[in-house]
């Protein structure tokens, strides 16, 4: 085939134009079986330029594998059909580099069958790296988005079009194909209360004046209301005129309604930390009050201010503080979360509050412990209540026990006089001898005065225990010592008794003077009537102050009691342990009913032979006629 | 009718002991009769008997409320005794309390035969002669 010279010039223009644009050409002649590769073409190859190239080579040069299969198949295809090729693919060059083209084929076909092949090849390797690292950010943002689920729109200012990713519409809960255009679908989604706001910010955001960073409200189909955030950046000419706004969408709801939760928790937790009746309190790992509620501060008499200077330790009672210290040593060592103790707190005026405590370790968000709650309920009033019901048990069942014994006094005592009357009744019936009849006379007279004596004895008991108890007077102890000795002077000088009487002139105590007076010459007469036959009787008289009571321990030398053996009966009614003519065994049972009638104890101590000790306790009494 | 050797009472009441003795006596009891004034003086009588090697009395005769040593505390020593004959020594409590608490306490002592609540008759004393021979 000849080549006119027109043409050939007209090719030659063409190649200098291609070689300005680097783009090299190619020809391959079927009939001939030659192929023609221009000097760019040759340069992408990395050939150099006496390089005779044939067809099999040059598609040997494309990449082994998908490349090479693809150029093959779209040659193949172009000599079979004559349809031209166009296509991106990678070569490997005479150097070994591996370079992104495009090559750009056709057939020319003489009679329906190709006779010569020809194209252009172009290096397009910088940018098609440029458009796949591109591809790549884009799909990792993609993803990023999706994750997130944030919606990303484009709003073309010029053009006033707006373009929605998928995300959008999820996060709107709408279907792309039912909306004409995504104006329309904002438009229909936003919340009637926020539609204003959010075009006017928009707008803003457009005029500069504001950045677009905002939250509305939106009503998804399913008439389900999300909170969204939206931000923007907007895009201007080299005239400041906006041309182009991006922005995101995504659904804050959720932390929203968990932001409102919290603060409402808080609320919640402040107010009924404020006005609790329960004492509460945040205290440190160091034992310092962080927080008080006013309860607390009620129950234990100090401001909060005052509170916060000091430690629970500082206000615990110290015999109950190794308790608590116990359990929050537990509690920090993980072993318990919480623990509940009663236990006294000081008040700021001293005296002891008893309380209900709860203490209730909290943890920060990396699981070390940060605070303790506690929770102090006032049981005071409780356990005051407690113990005076326990004191009025007591009485209780002391009356009941002295009840008994009434019982058992009347049943014995009071008969075994009626059954001797009785008896003698029986035999004097029976009798005609004067001088028997004479002595079961005399034998029934000795009964009934017995009788007697004992119902008297019955009826002093009975007047101690209906006496009022708050007949009590302030008495000068010492006096009243003094005028019982005078008493019985008689007798004491009699046994060449010694007394040593040390009580300070100016004691006084709380008593029933009677009683007093009855009680002290019950010891002396005792005293005085067991003493020892070997030796001349003492009696010391001490008292000790303890708490608001006085002690008096009344001992003397005398011929003590087996307490091992009488230590349960000894104040008991119509007990007597030793032989003497006078023992009735009354003495010592109105003596402890009138003690304890005043509210004081007696107690004994006693070594047989050795002596007897009577401590007794009253209450102290500041001065005269102080009841 | 065998007659009974020797007779014990334990009680502080001098009218009653007086009278129990001579009804003892009326009814030709037991040829010796044993009288002791509290728990104490009798557990040391018995002690002094069992010393001389001789027999414990085949009855006694018990009063609850005593002073210096009471019945029930005599019980408690006598049955600690190293020979007391028992099952040849009968115990009566013989006693003006008719608390029930006593009775329940009596019947806690084996040793013990009888509660007989005073006064003391000819008949009971017939019955327990009936007993013991």
């Amino acid at each position: 085939m000849k080549i006119s010279p027109s043409l050939k010039r007209k090719e030659l223009l063409i190649e200098k134009a291609f070689n300005m644009a680097k783009i090299g050409f190619w020809e391959v002649d079927l009939v001939k079986n030659t192929v023609f590769w221009s000097e760019i073409t040759k340069k992408i190859h990395e050939v150099p330029e006496d390089y005779v190239p044939n067809l099999e080579e040059g598609i040997n040069f494309y990449k082994e594998g998908k490349d090479r299969e693809l150029i093959s198949q779209a040659v193949s295809n172009g000599i079979a059909t004559g349809e031209p090729w166009d296509v991106e693919l990678i070569i490997v060059t005479a150097k070994g580099r591996e370079l992104w083209v495009r090559a750009q084929g056709e057939a020319e076909l003489a009679n329906g069958k190709a006779v010569r092949l020809f194209g252009i090849f172009q290096d397009i390797d910088d940018k098609k790296r440029k458009d796949l690292a591109y591809s790549q950010a884009m799909e990792r943002l993609a993803l990023a988005t999706n994750a997130a689920k944030i919606g990303v729109w484009d709003y073309d200012v010029v053009q006033n079009n707006l373009v929605w990713d998928d995300n959008m519409f999820e996060l709107y809960g709408l279907n792309r194909s039912n909306f004409s255009g995504e104006v329309e679908a904002w438009e229909s989604s936003v919340h009637p209360e926020d539609k204003k706001r959010g075009q006017e910010e928009l707008a803003l955001a457009l005029a500069g004046e504001k950045e677009f960073n905002t939250e509305f409200r939106i009503i998804q189909p399913t008439g389900e209301i999300r909170r969204i955030k939206a931000m923007a950046t907007v895009k201007r000419d080299q005239n400041g005129h906006p041309i182009q706004m991006i922005g995101t969408n995504w659904d804050i709801t959720e932390l929203k309604e968990t932001q409102l939760q919290l603060q409402r928790t808080i609320e919640s937790f402040n107010g009924a930390f404020e006005n609790s009746s329960i004492g509460m309190a945040l205290v440190g790992l160091n034992g310092k009050w962080i927080t008080v509620n006013n309860s607390l501060c009620k129950s234990i008499g100090y401001t909060s201010k005052e509170l916060m200077g000091l430690t629970f330790q500082d206000l615990t009672h110290p015999d109950d503080l190794k308790k608590d210290l116990g359990f929050l040593k537990q509690l920090v060592d993980g072993e318990i979360e919480t623990y509940q103790i009663e236990k006294r707190y000081f008040h700021k005026k001293g005296h002891i509050v008893y309380v209900l405590l709860t203490v209730t370790a909290v943890h920060d968000i990396d699981g070390n412990l940060s605070h303790f709650i506690s929770q102090i309920v006032d049981i005071t009033s409780r356990v005051e209540a407690q113990r005076k019901q326990q004191e009025l048990n007591k009485i209780a069942l002391e009356q009941n026990k002295n009840l008994m014994n009434f019982a058992h006094i009347v049943s014995h005592n009071l008969r075994s006089h009626a059954t001797n009357m009785t008896m003698l009744l029986g035999f004097l019936s029976k009798e005609k001898d004067g001088e028997e009849f004479q002595k079961i006379l005399s034998m029934l007279q000795s009964a009934s005065l017995g009788l007697n004596e004992t119902v008297d004895h019955l009826n002093e008991v009975v007047q101690i225990k209906t006496t009022a108890l708050d007949n009590l007077k302030s008495v000068n102890l010492g006096e009243a010592i003094a005028h019982t000795k005078n008493n019985i002077r008689a007798q004491i000088d009699e046994l060449d008794t010694t007394i040593k009487v040390n009580v300070p002139n100016d004691l006084f105590i709380k008593a029933v003077p009677a009683y007093l007076d009855s009680i002290l010459l019950n010891l002396f007469t005792n005293a005085l009537k067991y003493c020892s036959t070997e030796r001349a009787p003492i009696i010391e008289i001490d008292t000790k102050i303890q708490n608001g009571k006085v002690e008096l321990r009344f001992s003397d030398n005398g011929l003590g009691i087996d307490l091992d053996r009488h230590g349960k009966k000894i104040f008991g009614m119509f007990k007597t342990f030793h032989r003497h003519k006078d023992a009735k065994g009354i003495g010592l049972f109105i003596t402890k009913n009138q003690v304890e009638a005043m509210g004081g104890k007696i107690t004994v101590e006693s070594e047989p032979n050795l002596g007897t000790s009577f401590i007794l306790t009253f209450d102290l009494a500041k001065k005269m006629n102080d009841s | 009718m065998k007659k009974i050797k020797c007779a014990c009472v334990i009680d502080d009441d001098p009218i009653c002991t007086y009278w129990t003795k001579k009804m003892m006596d009326e009814l030709m009891f037991s040829e010796d009769i044993l009288i002791f004034e509290n728990g104490q003086d009798a557990i040391e009588g018995l002690k002094n008997i069992i010393a001389r090697g001789e027999q414990l009395p085949e009855v006694i005769l018990l009063d609850l409320n005593m002073p210096i040593m009471d019945g029930w505390d005599f019980l408690e020593d006598f049955v600690k005794l190293p020979n007391h004959n028992k099952g040849n020594v009968y115990v009566y409590i013989v006693s003006s309390s008719v608390a029930q608490q006593d009775l329940e306490r009596a019947k806690k002592f084996d040793v013990v035969n009888n509660y007989i609540l005073k006064p003391l008759t000819h008949k009971e004393l017939t019955q327990i002669l009936k007993a013991v021979a």
